[in-house]
């Protein structure tokens, strides 16, 4: 590579200015690259169609997918033509084999997705740098540009769409109108039969056409962003003004050598060498400092050179601190270049390799994401039922869940303790004595040990919100006539006491107290 | 709810120095269930309904009934009224029906060169809205001030309605298309919402063999029914009503029930204090309408339903699922505790 070959004006450019330097260059050039274009791709085009026929969305995603592949041949002849070699299409399609090679695999796999492609391609392909090296200068050279270089692969898809739809609008303009109607009516009714594949086919040949014309323009702006940078790094544009200078110069240097040379040419007065001088840049000095002295003492120069250096090294003139930190899967062992092909095939493999532990890495990363996202479910889950426990109470009863099969029987019931146990052992010999002076209280325990016997005994389904007239409805289904009569007796006594605060004559002391005995006596005495 | 307790007549009166109370409301009760055989002749089935309209009657609040059509919701509240002596005006609701239309509107009479007040068809005892939702919310609002104050103010003077006055309105839940829904406020006014459902097999049975033997093709005939009682009958029941005894514990279970509505999780609004006013009243009425002599915990239960569901509104979530709001009313029924003492 000489600089002073190059055919474009080699400058520190703006991002946007050398993408414009792109696009003269694929402009000079057009012809060579579209026509090398053309025959590279629209065979493999043709290919990936007919052997995929029936399915034209897989051929035009491998096509779409090896795009980088036959990015190289039109960076090969801008690297050429840019100093001024530019090869002929044969030249260049001869090259092809050879270009396509190195890193084929990483390319068109984990690469192919790069925001940056064309402007890394250079990196590799002119360069010839892989694994870490090529990272490492990726880095350097994607500290300005790169942003640039993602704007240029995003305007170029939209590019590629709005080239697409306007060819295929085109195209649509250009059928007759009854053509139009009947195809559409056409493609209503066989869009099963796979008549229509060849359209799809058609489409995809658009794409095909679409690239010829974009992707040499897309590779060349890559390139010239690449040189930009390259210019600012290594400041080609000073070398290049000094070259100059030195060709304008290399004329008249001889005779302002020869006249200084003149000059100079005097007898000198001291002609002898110079006195014992000891030149103290140089690094193998036996005088030097940095020589070994005092050998004959205990203490060396070496040794105290050493303790010096070791002194130097500890504390406070040295902090050194070990840092332990989790890292990502493994990193990628760094691959050698090499130029034979046994090597490239084993280079293939690795690269496969690489390809499964990069998949493995991922692997373990899904996991941990699947146990923690699992987890958040489950607590979110349980935060849900947590802060609407209100409204699944609410709604238990009516999804009718078999929430408690076994019912609990109340010991207090409309404020009435209604336990057995609470409950004096003969109910009727007590009511008989507390009738005269407190008939309310009678009253009141004959009621409460008629609703404790139909709950214990009976097994009577009584809620706190039954009224006593519901209790009676539910007593009239037991179909136990003698219960039924004596339930009606003491609750309408009951009410007419509790609501109409109206006392029970005294006439109906023995019917009620008589028919307790009669009707629970010797269940309770049992 | 009609059962009579036959113990009842073995009881004394609380106080012994009314005698003469005791037996007014034996009569007034014997006239309620008089005035209740007379309407199940005309109205067949249904005897849910027409309990709650006589016991709107005798508690003196509105009705509104809603059925769909030809369930008889206007053959009930015309056989109400030939059963009642007193005026009886009716107004079917229209999409154009002016406010005026119904409260009556100055005109002026060129002969006296003044200004005369007409009165609308407001002005009687018995009014019924037939259809009351086909009418604009401006037509509807001409009731509220007659139906809480049982007043209209026209051309700035107040004019009381004569006594007793009861508005019975139906409405159709099924055709919406045109229809205005009636505001809350509206809604609030009326003590009791009634829904009419689908009368029983045997019941359908003895209805149409009894129409299809009028002379009137499809309608069944209200003029053989006997009248029974004059407005100051119904003044007089309705005073012997509110005289019924009311225990503080059946006073606290109809407002424990209101209140209940207003916490309850399946309820977006709950009901005002105007419904724990309506249950106490209505408790009174279906009392004297059962023949007791005071009100018990089941009356209120009894009309708990028809005073809560117009006033509460349903959660939109169970709206969703497709719930009514009586079942959610009869969810809440069954969870507030009854009183006892």
């Amino acid at each position: 590579m000489r600089l002073t070959d190059a055919s474009v004006a080699i400058r520190p450019r703006s991002a946007w200015e050398a993408l414009d330097l792109g696009v003269l260059l694929a402009r000079r050039h057009a012809g060579l690259l579209m026509v090398s274009w053309a025959l590279f791709t629209l065979p493999i085009f043709l290919l990936l169609s007919l052997a995929l026929w029936r399915y034209p969305g897989w051929a035009i995603f491998l096509f779409w997918l090896f795009k980088p592949a036959y990015e190289r041949l039109p960076l090969h002849i801008l690297s050429r033509a840019l100093f001024g070699d530019t090869p002929t299409l044969k030249e260049a399609l001869k090259a092809l084999p050879r270009l396509l090679k190195p890193q084929l695999l990483a390319s068109v796999t984990w690469r192919r997705f790069s925001p940056t492609r064309s402007f890394d391609l250079p990196v590799l392909q002119l360069e010839g740098l892989s694994g870490q090296a090529r990272s490492q200068r990726l880095v350097v050279l994607g500290q300005r540009d790169a942003g640039a270089a993602s704007w240029l692969t995003v305007v170029g898809m939209h590019l590629e769409g709005a080239l697409c739809f306007g060819l295929i609008a085109l195209l649509y303009m250009l059928l007759p109108q009854q053509l139009v109607v009947d195809m559409d009516w056409q493609k209503l009714v066989e869009a099963a039969s796979g008549d229509w594949l060849w359209l799809d086919h058609l489409s995809n040949l658009i794409y095909a056409l679409v690239l010829i014309a974009w992707e040499p323009v897309y590779v060349a702006c890559g390139f010239t962003l690449y040189l930009n940078r390259r210019t600012a790094l290594e400041a080609w544009d000073i070398e290049l003004a000094f070259r100059r200078l030195r060709q304008r110069l290399t004329g008249i240097a001889y005779a302002v050598l020869l006249a200084f040379g003149v000059l100079l040419v005097q007898p000198s007065e001291r002609a002898w060498a110079a006195p014992d001088q000891a030149p103290a840049t140089e690094e193998k000095d036996p005088q030097g400092p940095e020589a070994d002295r005092l050998l004959r003492q205990p203490l060396t120069s070496k040794a105290a050179q050493e303790s010096i250096h070791a002194l130097l090294d500890q504390p406070p003139f040295e902090n050194r601190e070990t840092v332990t930190r989790w890292r990502f899967g493994e990193e990628k062992k760094p691959e050698k270049l090499t130029k034979q092909d046994v090597e490239g095939f084993a280079k293939l493999l690795k690269g496969l390799l690489n390809l499964a532990e990069f998949w493995k890495s991922l692997d373990t990363v899904a996991l941990v994401l699947e146990v923690l996202l699992w987890t958040a479910i489950l607590s979110l889950l349980a935060w849900i039922v947590w802060r609407y426990r209100d409204w699944l109470a609410a709604f238990a009863g009516r999804v009718g869940l078999p929430v408690r099969l076994e019912r609990q029987i109340p010991n207090q019931l409309f404020g009435l303790e209604i336990a057995p146990e609470s409950l004096p052992d003969d109910v009727a010999s007590e009511a008989e004595r507390l009738w005269a002076e407190q008939p309310r209280a009678a009253l009141g325990l004959l009621y409460r040990a008629l609703l404790s016997q139909l709950l214990h005994t009976h097994r009577l389904p009584l809620k706190a919100s039954h009224t006593e007239s519901e209790v009676l409805r539910l007593v009239g289904q037991l179909e136990q006539s003698e219960l039924e009569s004596y339930s009606q007796l003491l609750t309408a006594q009951w009410l007419n006491l509790a609501y109409g605060h109206r006392l029970p004559e005294q006439t109906l002391r023995d019917r009620l107290c008589d028919g307790w005995r009669q009707l629970f006596g010797q269940e309770v005495k049992a | 709810m009609s059962e009579q307790t036959p113990e009842q007549a073995n009881s004394a009166p609380a106080s012994p120095a009314a005698p003469n109370a005791a037996s007014q409301r034996q009569r007034a009760s014997q006239l309620a269930q008089a005035l209740r055989q007379e309407l199940q002749k005309a109205v067949i089935g249904q005897q849910a309904v027409i309990d709650d309209v006589l016991t709107a009657l005798i508690a003196s609040g509105h009705v509104l009934v809603e059925g769909v059509p030809g369930l008889g919701k206007t053959l009930l509240v015309r056989a109400l009224a030939r059963c009642f002596g007193g005026e009886f005006a009716r107004i079917q609701f229209t999409p154009d029906l002016m406010p005026s239309d119904v409260t009556g509107h100055a005109v002026y009479d060129l002969q006296s060169e003044q200004f005369k007040l007409r009165k609308g068809p407001v002005f009687t005892n018995l009014l019924l809205a037939d259809e009351i939702n086909r009418a604009p919310a401006k037509t509807q609002a001409a009731l509220l001030e007659v139906m809480q104050e049982r007043q209209v103010t026209l051309e700035g003077r107040a004019l009381a309605v004569p006594q007793p006055f009861l508005v019975l309105a139906t409405q159709n839940p099924i055709e919406q298309e045109g229809t205005y829904p009636l505001p809350e406020a509206e809604l609030d006014r009326f003590m009791l919402k009634l829904r009419m459902d689908y009368p029983e097999a045997s019941e359908e049975l003895a209805l149409v063999r009894q129409v299809t033997r009028s002379a009137k093709a499809d309608m069944l005939e209200v003029t053989p029914l006997r009248t029974l009682l004059q407005a100051k009958d119904v003044l007089a029941l309705q005073k012997i009503a509110s005289d019924l005894p009311l225990d503080e514990q059946v006073l606290d279970y109809a407002v424990r029930l209101t209140r209940a509505t207003r916490s309850w999780p399946g309820l977006a609004m709950g009901a005002g204090p105007r419904a724990s006013i309506a249950l106490v009243r209505g408790g009174r009425a279906r009392a004297l309408l059962r023949g007791g002599e005071f009100v018990i915990p089941d009356d209120i239960k009894g009309c708990a339903l028809a005073v809560l569901r117009h006033r509460v509104r349903l959660a939109p979530e169970l709206d969703i699922e497709g719930l009514s709001v009586d079942q959610v009313l009869q969810q809440l029924l069954d969870q507030v505790p009854a009183p006892r003492l």
